[in-house]
This record gives C-alpha cells, structure tokens and sequence, in this order.
C-alpha cells in the first residue's frame, strides 16, 4: 500500500487539507459534530509552524480567523449549525472587507441545539444567506471524504486568490465517515496565495477597481499602513456614503464572483444524457442517489444525478443545460431538511421542469432505495 | 457496486469501533476500499455502539449499510436495531453469552463463546479481538496474518501476547457448526 | 520593544492620516486627548508605524483607528480583541493596540475581554470610557453612573457599574491601569509603560461625552466635566492612606496592577518549537 492510502475521517481530511494548501492558523470552538477538525489543527498546526487556538467562543474565534488572515496568514475555523449563526456577523465582516478564510461547517440536527450527533442538511441557506446584507460568497459540498481533502485545498485556493470567505459544507456522516483515501490523487501543484499589494506606497488605495475585481491585500508590515473596514468604502478604504461610490463597493464584490464564475463552480453528473429524471444532491444524499442511479439504470429505468459540488454559487447554466441536453420530464431533490436546495432548482429551472421533493428531517440519511422508490413513482 | 457490508454492535466500551477501525486498517492495506461509520449513544461506556464497515472496489457509491453480510453481536444492547439489514446473504454471529437470544430467519446465526474465551485469556477486554478473528477466518476477507499485524500495531504493546492469543483462539473458533 | 531611535520631538501630526481631517468627535469629546496621548506614548516607545497595528472596536472610539498613520482594522461590535489575538499570534513581530470603547469592551466584548487578559497575549487594550453609547445616541452603558439619565434609563439609571481595571486584574492582565483625559501626560506615560509591558495591558482613559451625556445630564461643559471627574479621581499612591470606595465617587487612578507571568504567545511558540525539534524550550 502507498504511503498516501490512508483511512481517513470526513473532518479530519478538511484539516489535512487545509495544511496541504497552506493554511497556517486555526481557531475554534468545540461543537459536536466538527470537534475533530479543531482536534487534529491542534495536534498538526504547530508541527509545521502554524498556530491553534481555541477561542472562548464561537465569535471569538471567527474574530481571531480574520485577524490572522488580515495578518497575511491563510486561516481557518469549523464549527456547526449553532456556532455558524454565531459567526455570522464576523462573517459579514470578512464578506465586506474581502477577508480570505475558509469556514468548515458540519451540519447537525437543528433549529437550535437539535440533534448534535445526527445528520442534517438544514443549512443549505444559512451557508448562503446567513450573514447580513448583500454579500459575495463562495460554499463547496463535498460528497465523501477525499472531496472533504480536496474540496478544502480548493477552498483556501478560491478563498485566497478570490479574497473571499468559503463555506466548506458538510453533513455529519461526511464529517465522521472514515473512508480509503488516497493524498496523492491531489496534484502537488505550487501553493497559491492572494495577491499581496507590491509598487508605489503613496497613493496606494486598498479597494482599488482592478481589471480582475481582485484588490491586491495590503500585509502589515510592507508600508502600506493601509484602512480596512466594515463600514461600506471607497477605494482608499475609508468609509463612504457617496451613493454611487457605495454601490460600486458593494457591487464590484459580487461581480467579482460572476466574473470568475468559470473557476468557481464544479459539478458532477452521472448518467445525465438521456435521463427521463435527473436528481440533483449534495452530501451524503448525493452518495444515496448515486447508488439508487445504478439500481434504478439496472431496472432500465433512464435516471440520472447532477451534483453541484460548488453549492453557491449555484452551477446553475450546468443543470440548467443538462436538463434541456437530456430533456428530462422532472427533477428529483432529496435533502435532510423540509426543502431548500429545490427552492434553488426551481428558481433556475423557472417551470421547465417540475422539481419534486424528497425530505427527511429526522436525523437518518436518505438511503438509496428511498430515492429509487420517488423516481420509479415520478416515471410512472 | 457490489459491496461487502459488516457491522460490529453490542455495548458502549467493548472496544467495537477500534476492532472495526482495525480491519478497516487491514483492507485498505489490501487495496480494498473502506467506509466505515460509527453510531453510539452519548456515554463512553454502555448503552448501543456499532460501527459499520462498507467494503468495495473503489468509492462505494453509498458509504453507509444496506444489506449485511456480516452482522457481530456482542452485547444485548445491540439487539433488534440491525434486523431490517438482514437478508440470505447475512451471517450472524452473537456471543453466547451475552446475547441469549440472537435474531434467526432466512439467514444463517451462530451463537459463539467469544467473551468466555477471552475471560480463559485472562481478560474479558479482548473479546473484540477474538471476535476479529473468527470474523477474518469465516470471511476470508483478508489473510490472517495482515489483520494480525494491524491488530498489534493498533493496541498498546504491552496486550501484544493477549492479543495474539486471543486473536488465534477467534481463528480457531471458526470451524463448520457441527450439523 | 524600540524599533527605532525616536526623534526628539513629538509633533502628533506625524501619526495622523491628514487627509481623514477634521475628524467626526463632538466639539469637547476627550477622545481626541486619548488619541493625542497615544500617539504620544508610541512615539515616546519608538514604534515604527509600519509595524504598528491599531485594532478598534464599533462607537465613537472605533472610529480613532482611522486617524492613525499605521496598519488600521475598524472591526465589529465587540470584537476587536478577537481580531487582534489572531492577528498577534499569526504576526508576532507586529505591536497591536486595540481602541475600545466601555460598551464595546465591557457590554458585548466582555467576555473576549476577560480571556484576553486570561491568556496574557502581547496586546495593549485602551478603553476610552465616557460611560455611554455616544454613537448610537446616548443609551446607557456598563459604566454609566448611578443615577445618571440615557436615553434608555429616562428614569435614570438604577444599574449597578463595572469596575472595568478591577475586572481587567482580577481576569489576569498583565498591566492595569487608568488615567483621566485631563492628565495628557500622566496618561502618556501610563500608555507609554503598557506598549512597553510584555502582556496583556489594559488602560482605562476617563474620557467625557460633552455633546450627549453631558447635555442630558446637566454636566457642563468640557472642562466642567473633566474637573468634576478629575476631582472622583485618585492616584494609587493613596490607596490604602484613605477609605475607598467603591465607583462611582473615588476611582484609582496610575497602575492599578502589573503581574510578569508568561506571555502566551511566546509560550505558544516555545511549544511548537520543541515539538518540532527546535529547542528554545519554555
């Protein structure tokens, strides 16, 4: 057996993952079911010359993750449902700032204190919309374990070359599923950082409007002595109420991502051409779905999957084109939660194709023969 | 994806997740691929655990049980909760002792000494490791001596000799039920 | 720590951005003497701007970060202790100040307060304390003064106050202290000794809000109130040659407490070097 093979843990290859890309500051707060990222962070970070600490709360350290990575240091933090709300507002302010961070969150049972050791997908939105005002972010759902390591490298490289904060996704069978992973299936390819600011200290404007919507980020230190706020603002960085300057504020921050939307989004699909339903889901739904494709194509029953691997944004042109290619008659959501991923397909599918719901609410997984029974019934 | 599906369940502290953790350890040293999770209730010891092993070529498209081949009850506790994932193509093994009334229907049960062998050992704790190895000779999922090696190089050195010999009496144990 | 050899002569607009002129505070606002004063002591410390990281908080006091000629974060409610822990664990070469107001450091900030000073990281914390939520319009504060008028007390103020040093010490803080607007330079030198303790330094600046809780309170004008809280004002010298009581009528003023217990960030590293192999030990 290769060295690289190894058995790993969902949270623990989010930890793996973001050493491999670099990231070098972790702060935390124990929630179940994440704890295992902050736990291994804790034992590996020093060892490579990166720093843990657990916070006295879960806005403490969501507080500390921007501060680091204000400091020119990639940095992350884990959490669930419950600590997520709480990171919220130092969310926004890393939204607002354009604070590169990579935020691991495990989904549980919720509203509120839950089910904390059974599975959910409940924040779908909150992954989304869960800070404040109009904001640009950027969430990944890794589907299995050696998604959980690569999709983490690939959140700190979105997050840093982007300058912006990405939401890893889990659920917490993802999270806690120990399964054969191979390291060396992830290219070595050189470390990727933000663009720091280099040339003129005069005149140097932090929020500057460049071709790429991408500031170059001041580092303390290199004689910028630059401003950064929370406060809506101007190019130079101090806050403004020029209407027309604050709209362009906001605005370069989400058009910033649909200009790099080609290196944002990934999505799989599986037996998309000729489906007469496709399914779309993320997590372990997805992993449901992906064996009820292969019991339902063995019945001869033309299903297919599509799984947008980047959640937000959404992969919205490839399912909306794999629907029109396969001309499939519905589309089929499970999700452990009471429907929000569906509200997204229909939004963009706008009446093309009907979107059924599968639900599961109560802390089991949605398991594949349940997802071959609703799409043997949506083709009757 | 054809699967081999085992699950390890009995009592919270029996040391079920390690022994699964182990011969997980074992497969992938085999090129196999593993899945394994894990479901206890929130105290360290007592009450259900298991933990549950998806073995296949390659990602198992659905990482989780389904339909079980290999179904290990160590503890009453772990009683009642798996039987809707029993087919033909399951075998039960239930500790004698411990489960007094293991499920029986259209699949194959035996009921085996594995904590009275562990307590001749001298210590009831390896009844895991006894189980482990008349799970791997009725299996044959992986050759003895690679389970083995996983098995002392996964516990502390000093239960190296118990849990050889525990590991060894498990082996023995898997001869054909008398008819 | 000396990065440089300062030059012999303060002159305040050397650590102030020109071009964010005139600043926003109310005709009267003692934040103003509070920022002078911190300019003052970081060029008595010979700070290089360029490794200097101011770190505020939301209020009237959050807004000073941006008058300072150095690396700046304008944070969010509460919160800039937060920021600036990780920012001094991820770049230990950098000297953080953290600017705070009474109602973000102690109201909403609290709890980051008292951890801040538990882990004893190289941070200097200056809470301006006018005992009131200026920015927001005047509601009461964790320091407001018994009896006193907000706009959320109309009845006035029945709250029993923080002692913001005692909390501070008592949490573990490495260097207490406090100091009235009124006395630039004493206030000064107590900043000046906090930059330069290696630890967790709190400085509570008795400041004074003229413009809303000054009006609303009958107060007077600036000077009237700086005098009257000058004269509730105490050196630490005479802590035990008279009774003290507790706020709002006699607080002590100086260094309040300094302790040289380990400074964490340099704990942390001494850890991770010796777990890689480095030595360096503790």
């Amino acid at each position: 057996m290769s060295a690289t093979i190894r058995n790993l843990e969902g949270n623990e290859a989010c930890a793996l993952g973001a050493i491999r890309a670099g990231c070098r500051f972790f702060a935390g707060y124990p929630i179940t079911p994440s704890s295992e990222v902050a736990e291994v962070m804790a034992r590996e970070l020093p060892k490579v010359g990166g720093t843990f600490i657990q916070m006295e709360d879960e806005i403490a350290s969501m507080g500390a993750v921007i501060g680091a990575s204000m400091g020119g240091v990639k940095a992350m933090t884990a959490t669930s449902g419950p600590g997520f709300s709480l990171k919220q507002e130092n969310l926004g302010y890393a939204c607002g700032a354009e604070i590169p961070c990579v935020i691991v969150n495990v989904m549980r049972g919720g509203p509120s204190t839950g089910m904390p050791t059974r599975p959910a997908q409940g924040d779908i939105m909150q992954a989304r919309w869960g800070t404040h005002g109009d904001h640009a972010i950027i969430v990944l759902a890794p589907a299995s374990v050696a998604e959980a390591y690569s999709e983490t490298i690939r959140a700190v490289e979105l997050s840093e070359t982007l300058r912006v904060p990405v939401v890893v996704l889990l659920d917490e069978v993802i999270g806690h599923l120990t399964e054969t992973v191979d390291l060396a299936a992830v290219p070595e390819t050189p470390e990727v950082w933000r663009k720091f600011a280099t040339g003129p200290r005069e005149g140097f404007q932090p929020y500057a409007v460049t071709e790429d919507l991408i500031p170059p980020m001041p580092r303390p230190g290199d004689g910028y002595r630059a401003h950064c706020t929370g406060l809506t603002h101007a190019p130079g960085g101090f806050p403004t109420q020029v209407p027309e300057v604050a709209t362009a504020a906001v605005t370069r921050t989400t058009d910033k991502l649909a200009l790099h939307r080609a290196r944002i989004e990934s999505w799989r699909v599986q037996d998309a051409e000729d489906a007469d339903l496709l399914i779309v889901a993320i997590g372990i739904s997805a992993r449901a779905a992906r064996q009820a494709v292969r019991d339902l194509r063995a019945e001869g029953l033309k299903v297919g999957l599509v799984r947008p691997v980047t959640l937000w944004p959404f992969p919205e042109d490839a399912l909306r084109e794999t629907v029109a290619r396969s001309g499939a008659r519905a589309v089929l959501v499970p999700e452990m939660n009471q429907g929000q991923l569906v509200l997204e397909v229909e939004r963009v599918l706008a009446g093309r194709a009907p979107a059924l719901r599968l639900n599961r609410i109560d802390g089991q997984p949605i398991t594949p023969d349940e997802i071959a029974a609703a799409a043997r019934e949506a083709l009757t | 994806m054809a699967t081999t599906e085992i699950r390890f369940s009995g009592s919270g502290g029996q040391g079920l997740l390690l022994s699964a953790r182990i011969l997980a350890a074992a497969l992938a040293r085999q090129g196999r691929n593993v899945a394994q999770s894990n479901a206890y209730e929130p105290v360290s010891r007592g009450g259900l655990s298991r933990s549950d092993l998806v073995i296949s070529e390659g990602e198992a498209d659905f990482p989780l049980a389904r339909r079980l081949d290999y179904l290990l009850i160590l503890d009453a506790a772990g009683l009642g909760v798996s039987d809707h994932l029993l087919s033909p193509r399951s075998l039960v093994l239930a500790d004698a002792e411990l489960v007094p009334d293991p499920p029986r229907g259209d699949f194959a049960t035996r009921a085996l000494p594995f904590v009275e062998t562990a307590r001749s050992l001298g210590n009831p704790r390896v009844t895991n490791i006894v189980a482990l190895g008349t799970l791997c000779a009725l299996s044959g999922l992986c050759p003895p001596e690679v389970l083995l090696d996983r098995v002392l190089a996964m516990t502390p050195a000093k239960f190296d000799r118990l849990n050889r010999d525990a590991f060894a009496a498990g082996l023995a144990m898997a001869v054909p039920e008398p008819v | 720590m000396k990065d440089t050899t300062a030059p012999a002569a303060f002159d305040v607009n050397d650590w102030i951005r020109q071009e964010q002129m005139p600043h926003f505070l109310c005709p009267g606002c003692g934040h103003g003497i509070a920022l002078r004063a911190l300019a003052w002591a970081l060029h008595e410390q010979g700070i290089d701007k360029d490794r200097l990281a101011v770190v505020s908080g939301i209020g009237c006091s959050g807004r000073l970060s941006a008058y300072i000629d150095a690396n700046t974060f304008h944070t969010t409610h509460g919160r800039p202790l937060t920021f600036a822990t990780g920012l001094k664990l991820a770049r230990p070469d950098l000297h953080v100040v953290v600017i705070t107001g009474d109602g973000d450091c102690l109201a909403i900030g609290g709890n980051h307060l008292i951890h801040a000073a538990r882990r004893n990281l190289d941070i200097t914390c200056l809470m301006l304390n006018n005992e009131i939520y200026g920015m927001t319009g005047g509601q009461v504060s964790p320091t407001t003064s018994g009896g006193r008028y907000t706009s959320t007390t109309p009845m006035g103020n029945t709250e029993p106050t923080f002692d913001a040093c005692a909390l501070a010490a008592a949490a573990g803080a490495g260097f207490v202290g406090r100091e009235v607007t009124m006395q630039v330079l004493g206030l000064r030198d107590l900043i000046g000794q906090a930059i330069a303790h290696k630890g967790f330094s709190f400085v509570e600046v008795l400041s004074d809000c003229t413009e809303i809780y000054g009006r609303k309170n009958d107060l007077g004008a600036s000077p009237e109130m700086m005098l009257a809280k000058k004269s509730e004002m105490r050196p630490f010298a005479y802590r035990n040659t008279v009774d003290v009581p507790f706020r709002p009528n006699h607080l002590r003023t100086g260094v309040i407490a300094r302790s040289d217990r380990p400074e964490y960030g340099a704990a942390y590293r001494a850890m991770a070097a010796g777990l890689r192999g480095e030595g360096g030990g503790a």
